[in-house]
């Protein structure tokens, strides 16, 4: 008697261990998985530290004497100051851009049947899917005649216009969510579209806006082909083509000089990463790309 | 007063005259926008592919189809599109497969610490690629690099191949590399494809005595239809596009045997200054792109893009 309600413990403890033995192996799974995304990551900040002569300790010994030297140094042969100042500067108004030219076509878009709307759509998917290298040619002798090759401005108007048919999709999948019956007391009293784009829908709209501007942004920071063939003078350059002398024999040498490039560059994205990643990663803008 | 929905049957003319604002703010702006940054850089390059061109030159010199016949006869071409297609069977393979079985992994409960796991995997997404390439640049190295060291430690020495040197391997090696960056995207949109499914069609399944393979193959997948055609869209075109990568870590070496047609496109216009010639691969990119997108759209996944 004494003994049944202990074995009636272990079969259930055993049951347990049966329904968690392979959650517990899929969790040993996801972990090495997981480490291999993270190892490469953790590899280039340790290496980032060390002094030039750990380098020959080999890839996986820890610093002895950790060192900001390599930092230093990328920092003032880089000019990353500037680097980081220019990336900042394409992704802030870039995005600005691309949403500002966003913002009434997703209204229209979400509240209007206007005919060939179809035909909109197809032609927002087009500029959506449109492979950059097919455009480079034309886009650059286009920059070139309107004196913008090479220019700061140049690379933000791209940009603009290149984010917007994605900014267009997020921000009317973000609008078709707003109830009309919000806008219907506006549309009573004889509101016009302008008033209720501006007094209800805009304000609506902001977290989906913050979303849109958000992943613009890091779409512009990660941007390299239009930034490395529109421009020309190093005062110029973003990061990403900045950064591509950090593959040179100079830099190299050690792998703490690169290291430390690569840990500076995404200083900027890992810090937004962290504010943002809550709203990017919770899938919401995936319903507005289903269209 | 005009409602939204009143007006589906309205001639151009008398939508424009009743939302003027919408008419000329929301479509017409926009449009001419397209116009000018997409639509006549895609005319002008279709025209320029019939010329030669050095690019500095005030004259463009008439050839025809010359150029499109030297494409056919050009072997860095077909390296290059057979590249692509490599690309995109690992990006098709890796990337999308194991995001899928991630986010399923995430759902069901498989695992604990989802979010440890979903994270890891999704920053590199915000990465430059550019970052990403110089990365594995030094991960790979063949003598200071730590895949080797590891593959070494674990006694399987053999494995260790010149990643980026031999040219049967180094568009794989970039593939890969790529797929490491791209993961999380698929990841997450598979993630909130399976958050939209009903818990209901799960516990039916489950009851039935469906395991998680059953699960995956006849429940998830046929519900998720709408989510592997955009995820397949965006395989597709990131394969396209695949050029930062090698940019950053081969330059096509060696002997152009990782070049993929985007990066030819580069080399032969802004290099070998041969823009006419750019042009034509460039028509070329575009008609595959085309072709593929209307196939998928067509018959794959008919419905998943209805608006």
């Amino acid at each position: 008697m004494s003994e049944h309600p202990a074995s009636g413990r272990r079969y259930r403890s055993l049951i347990r261990l049966r329904t968690a033995a392979p959650r517990l192996f899929a969790t040993l799974l996801a972990f090495l998985l997981a480490a291999v995304w993270i190892g490469p990551l953790a590899l280039t900040v340790i290496t980032s530290i060390k002094p030039n002569k750990e380098f020959l300790n080999g890839p996986f010994a820890l610093p002895h004497a950790p060192t900001l030297e390599p930092y230093r140094n990328v920092w003032s042969g880089l000019h990353f100051g500037d680097l980081l100042q220019n990336s900042l500067l394409y992704a802030t108004t870039g995005s600005a851009l691309a949403v500002a030219l966003a913002l009434v076509p997703a209204f229209t878009l979400s509240r209007f049947e206007p005919p060939g709307k179809r035909y909109i759509f197809a032609l927002l998917l087009m500029g959506l899917m449109l492979p950059q290298q097919t455009v480079l040619i034309p886009l650059y002798d286009m920059l070139r005649w309107l004196h913008l090759l090479d220019t700061r401005i140049g690379l933000i108007i791209v940009h603009g216009v290149y984010g917007m048919p994605s900014q267009i999709l997020i921000l009317r999948g973000f609008m078709t969510t707003i109830p009309r019956e919000i806008e219907k007391a506006a549309r009573i009293e004889g509101a016009t579209d302008f008033q209720v784009f501006v007094k209800v829908i805009l304000p609506l709209s902001i977290p989906g806006i913050v979303v849109g501007y958000t992943l613009n942004f890091i779409a512009i920071w990660k941007e390299f082909v239009f930034a490395l063939v529109f421009l020309n003078s190093e005062a110029n350059f973003p990061v990403t083509v900045g950064m591509l002398k950090l593959n040179s024999d100079r830099y190299i040498s050690a792998f703490n000089l690169p290291s430390a490039g690569l840990v500076l560059s995404q200083i900027p994205i890992a810090i937004l990463f962290i504010f943002a990643y809550r709203r990017i990663s919770g899938g919401n803008f995936v319903g507005s790309v289903k269209g | 007063m005009a409602t939204a929905r009143g007006d589906k049957n309205l001639s151009l003319l008398a939508f424009a005259r009743q939302h003027l604002f919408v008419t000329l703010f929301g479509i017409l702006i926009p449009i001419a926008l397209f116009a000018c940054f997409i639509g006549y850089p895609i005319g002008y390059t279709i025209y320029l592919s019939l010329f030669e061109w050095n690019g500095m030159a005030p004259t463009k010199t008439f050839v025809g189809l010359a150029n499109y016949s030297y494409m056919l006869g050009d072997n860095y071409f077909y390296i290059s599109l057979v590249n692509n297609l490599k690309w995109l069977i690992v990006s098709l393979g890796f990337p999308v497969v194991l995001g899928f079985l991630i986010a399923y992994a995430m759902r069901a409960r498989v695992v604990y610490f989802p979010t440890l796991l979903r994270t890891a995997i999704f920053f590199p997404v915000t990465m430059s690629l550019v970052a990403v390439g110089l990365m594995f640049l030094l991960i790979l190295n063949p003598i200071f690099g730590a895949f080797d060291t590891i593959l070494r430690a674990l006694g399987l020495g053999f494995l260790v191949r010149e990643w980026f040197g031999d040219f049967r391997i180094a568009i794989y090696t970039l593939a890969f590399v790529g797929g490491w960056a791209f993961t999380g995207l698929p990841m997450i949109f598979y993630f909130a494809g399976l958050g939209d499914v009903p818990k209901e069609t799960f516990d039916a399944a489950r009851i039935e005595g469906a395991g998680h393979l059953r699960m995956m193959l006849r429940v998830a997948l046929p519900q998720l239809r709408p989510v592997t055609a955009v995820v397949v869209m965006l395989t597709l075109f990131e394969s396209l596009k695949a050029f930062d990568l090698i940019a950053v870590m081969t330059k096509g070496a060696p002997f152009g045997r990782t070049n993929v047609l985007g990066y030819l496109v580069y080399l032969e216009s802004f290099w070998n200054s041969r823009f006419g010639y750019g042009a034509t691969i460039s028509v070329a990119i575009l008609l595959l792109s085309i072709a593929i997108a209307s196939l998928l759209l067509g018959k794959l996944f008919r419905g998943a893009f209805d608006v």
